[in-house]
């Protein structure tokens, strides 16, 4: 067990979930979480804003009469504990007059005390301001001095939680984990309009080591923004069309995050996204029998990947991180849950996917880190390119939109890198990939080894309501789709 | 934060800013919410959040710096520990570009009253008329109702202090058939649940599924369609987004002329549409001082305090403004527009009901809901989406069925030129962005040739 210096007023658990039993509650959860954050931002190379945040809160969630009640203060005092727990217990007796589907919990063994630290390299909240905007600054003079690149903007975002989770199970669990990112545009104003190019590192569970080049090759990506920014000014519009697609996971990770992440969530296919976010069109009927893709298709889900944004120790329901298979061999193998939703469905044990992204939230069924596996074979992204004939290799993430059962998505990129005759001839533009979800795991003819493997990820998935925004990561080897209606962006402007 | 109130930690906070000043906002947030799915409540909260947040004025090497840092306070020291973190941000980042005078801003009487609460009796009302809902077994519904009062306590060194009360509310309701074939979806935001008939929602929902029962396909392509109120909003709402005037004088923009400079004066559409945000709308009221603890295109801390004017960034048809702060004012040489926290969007020639207004389109696509809306192209700000819980087919003026639903790719800029009719502008609440901007009174409009680029088979 990891020894976790933290200032979180722990002692008012005992309080809270007295309270709670004493006030008729079957179930019982309380938890402190404080989550800091760090961001700096320049435009042109001017500090434009930089500032932190640090916020602090409990809440209470109950079971009575079969209905969650749930209430959160900032407030941290021992009568703010109580009153919340007096809340919470009072919205599940309102809850309960017009539920019919009781809270039934998938069973986890206790953990009893436990604390849980992601193993980070160089502490970025212990850097200064001064160093922190001295990297970007020199970054930013990289780029700039290129005669294509008109406006600069950099950014960098740091962000920690430290939690604590008790219940009347006896579990007492402490956790803390760190992530980072950091994005450069480079944009270029001209005769015929503009065009912007970013960097494609992900952020990432790690420290300031990030940004100083562990895990990810700033010096060469910030040297190449610029050609890549010229050749994107002077490149042709893609003929719109049918096109085979070597994808990079600095683009496939978002494409996974859409049409197989979400739509792997068991509440979603249960409906309980219904009025939001959405359902799924994987329904729990199709559950071993769905051929979701091609045979090279295998997705896990795990809270466990190194620098996972996802990862953790225990879930927010206090379940234990673990890894399985969502997809197995293209076929539809199974689920992220929390503890209710897989009882729904007849589950001995929850796959540890409860998260809240503050203690003011409610836990709800939250995506785990959900990734592409590699091929065995040492498969290069170029040996994938030299198999393609009349292709595009698309790099970098951009727009993305899917519908409400993750069917048909659209998504963009950063760079799009014409391939004729198993060579790459130099980039187009208004690259537009659409498809259908098993239509384009079902084209995934190859997948790159382990060499190609990238984990890829967001700071932003948001879902439920009240909204609630998560980190998650997704690792992705490369790629090849045969066959993927490709649209032009700026065709379909003026159509 | 039990100690001390909000109002008297923006004072103390100020206190210690010292001589060089800088803006303190305090925020009490208490909101509770009711979710339900398959015809049953599911989760539920009754949350309240303080914070404080600081921008911390310095002086810099060659100007005026900025430094923001933000949190709970319960003690002084925790106030002390803030506006420390927010100074030495500031003295880091140097001189901030956007550095102005403050200005002097109102001085509210009330400002040390208490925070506004919530009142849960309204809540259970909502959950009655659910229970009542919940009791029709033909179909299974799904919803959110949520009811909020964020109060403000806005202090500047310039001897500002506002306090500003904002009742938020909001409910919706989804209907779908068993078979989960046909879904249809109903929406409502205010300041109360008060006039929130949950009855009256669940049966336009429900008349929605009846129409669905008549499916009729339709394929891709350029269609003449009926907005909805929440469905346009939903489009209006980005291209207020995007309505910067600095990104625009910088060519970085939809906004941006071909030969330098912005499209200000140039028509965009030939009828009299009007985009408005005004914070004396009513019914969607909202504050008329810009509260910025941060720096955008939109917005400086510099201007706090400053009066929010109605603001026509589309006027006839004719883009007229963009919004900005004094900074970016002045570099897009451009009058100083800071822009309020709602939309109106309306056609002088616009009248009638959606139902009307569809019926007058004689044949087309009537739109209710547009959802997972995000930018293609910057350049023509290209949008996609879907359509969602409800797409019908009109012909001779009359809902003859449901069609199924597409992916768009549109223009909230470009489509302002194929606007051929319009109806009235009504309070509605917009799908998408709902989280962010729920206030909004809209017109539904007709237009020609909307890009229903590809199909989607989602329900």
């Amino acid at each position: 067990m990891t020894l976790i210096e933290h200032d979180l007023p722990t002692g008012l658990a005992q309080l809270a979930l007295s309270a709670a039993a004493d006030g008729g509650a079957e179930v019982a959860q309380f938890r402190i979480a404080r989550h800091d954050s760090r961001g700096i931002s320049l435009r042109d190379g001017v500090v434009e804003n930089i500032g932190s945040d640090s916020n602090i809160a409990l809440s209470v969630r109950v079971v009575v009469k079969g209905a969650w009640g749930f209430a959160a203060s900032t407030d941290l005092s021992e009568n703010s504990a109580r009153d919340t727990v007096a809340r919470a217990l009072a919205m599940a007796r309102l809850s309960a007059r017009v539920s019919s589907d009781p809270v039934v919990l998938a069973n986890e063994p206790a953990h009893g005390e436990q604390s849980w630290v992601l193993p980070i390299g160089d502490d970025a909240f212990a850097k200064s301001d001064d160093e922190v905007i001295a990297l970007l600054q020199s970054w930013n003079t990289r780029v700039a001095q290129a005669s294509i690149v008109n406006h600069v903007d950099a950014h960098t975002a740091m962000g920690r939680d430290t939690t604590f989770f008790a219940d009347l199970n006896g579990n007492a669990i402490t956790q803390r984990r760190d992530r980072i990112s950091a994005q450069l545009t480079a944009i270029h104003v001209g005769e015929n309009g503009f065009e912007d190019m970013r960097t494609c590192a992900p952020p990432a569970g790690r420290g300031f080591e990030y940004l100083t080049g562990t895990g990810w090759d700033w010096d060469a990506e910030l040297a190449a923004i610029p050609d890549y920014l010229d050749q994107k000014v002077k490149s042709p519009s893609v003929t719109a069309g049918t096109w085979d697609l070597v994808i990079d996971p600095t683009n496939l990770w978002l494409t996974i995050h859409e049409s197989i992440g979400h739509a792997t969530e068991l509440d979603r296919a249960l409906g309980y996204e219904a009025n939001y976010a959405g359902t799924s069109f994987a329904t729990i009927d199709k559950l071993g029998n769905f051929k979701y893709g091609s045979p090279v298709m295998n997705v896990t889900g795990d809270r466990i990947a190194d620098h996972g944004l996802s990862t953790v120790g225990f879930d927010d329901e206090g379940v234990a991180a673990q890894q399985w298979h969502l997809i197995k061999d293209g076929i539809l193998t199974g689920y992220q849950t929390d503890r209710s939703i897989a009882a729904k469905v007849g589950l001995e044990r929850s796959n540890g996917c409860a998260f809240a992204d503050s203690a003011t939230h409610v836990p709800i069924q939250r995506m785990p880190n959900v990734s592409l596996q590699p091929s065995d074979e040492d498969i290069t992204t170029q040996d994938l390119i030299s198999r393609v004939d009349r292709g595009i290799y698309i790099v970098g993430d951009k727009s993305w939109s899917i519908d409400m059962q993750r069917y048909n998505f659209q998504f963009t990129g950063q760079r799009f890198f014409e391939i004729k005759d198993g060579q790459i001839v130099g980039q187009l533009k208004d690259v537009v990939y659409q498809s259908k979800t098993p239509d384009f795991w079902g084209s995934m003819e190859a997948v790159g080894g382990k060499s190609t493997y990238l984990l890829g990820g967001a700071l932003n998935c948001g879902k439920g309501q009240p909204g609630q925004v998560a980190p998650v990561s997704h690792g992705a080897p490369s790629a090849l789709f045969r066959g993927i209606n490709i649209l032009n962006g700026r065709q379909e402007a003026s159509a | 934060m039990s100690e001390i109130s909000l109002a008297q930690s923006v004072d103390i906070a100020l206190e210690l800013l010292g001589a060089s000043g800088g803006v303190a906002v305090a925020e009490s947030n208490a909101s509770a919410n009711l979710r339900w799915a398959n015809s049953s409540l599911t989760t539920n909260g009754d949350m309240h959040e303080r914070t404080l947040s600081i921008a911390a004025f310095v002086t810099a090497t060659d100007g005026i710096g900025a430094g923001l840092a933000s949190g709970q306070i319960r003690t002084r020291a925790d106030i002390a520990e803030l506006v420390a973190r927010a100074q030495a941000a500031g003295i880091a980042g140097g001189a901030s570009e956007d550095a102005a005078e403050l200005f002097a801003g109102p001085v509210d009487e009330d400002f040390y009253d208490e925070p506004a609460v919530v009142d849960l009796s309204q809540l259970e009302r909502v959950a009655g008329g659910l229970g009542h809902a919940f009791a029709d077994d033909s179909v299974q519904f799904f919803g959110y109702a949520e009811q909020s009062a964020d109060t403000s306590y806005v202090g500047t060194s310039a001897g500002t202090r506002i306090r500003f009360v904002q009742h938020t509310s909001r409910f919706e309701l989804c209907a779908k058939s068993h078979e989960r074939d046909r879904s249809s979806w109903s929406g409502q935001s205010g300041t109360t649940f008060a006039d929130v008939d949950v009855q009256a929602h669940a049966q336009a929902v429900l008349e929605g599924l009846e129409f669905q029962k008549t499916r009729i396909d339709i394929e891709p392509g350029l269609h003449k369609v009926t907005l909805s109120s929440s469905a346009l909003a939903d489009l209006m709402i980005y291209l207020m987004w995007t309505a910067s005037a600095r990104e625009a004088a910088e060519g970085r923009s939809v906004f941006s002329a071909t030969a330098g400079g912005t499209r200000v004066g140039e028509r965009l559409s030939p009828r009299n549409f009007t985009v408005t945000a005004d914070p004396h709308a009513r019914g969607l009221e909202t504050l008329n001082r810009v509260i910025s603890v941060g720096t955008s295109t939109f917005a400086s801390t510099f201007d706090t305090g400053m009066e929010i004017q109605p603001v026509d960034i589309i006027r006839d048809g004719i883009l007229t403004a963009l919004g900005s702060s004094r900074h970016t004012a002045e570099i897009a040489k451009l009058p100083f527009t800071p822009m309020a926290d709602n939309i109106v969007v309306t056609d002088k020639q616009g009248h009638g009901s959606l139902r009307e207004t569809a019926a007058r389109m004689q044949d087309g696509l009537l739109i209710t809901c547009l959802w997972y809306i995000r930018e293609v192209d910057p350049q023509s700000l290209l949008l996609t989406g879907l359509t969602r819980d409800g797409v019908y087919v009109v012909r001779d003026g009359q809902i003859v069925g449901a069609a199924n639903n597409f992916r768009f790719n549109e223009s909230p800029v470009g489509m302002l030129n194929r606007i051929v009719d319009a109806g009235e502008a009504i309070n509605c609440l917009p799908r998408e962005w709902a989280d962010w901007f729920p206030r909004a009174r809209v017109a539904p409009v007709v237009i020609d040739g909307f890009n229903l680029s590809t199909r989607s088979d989602a329900i």
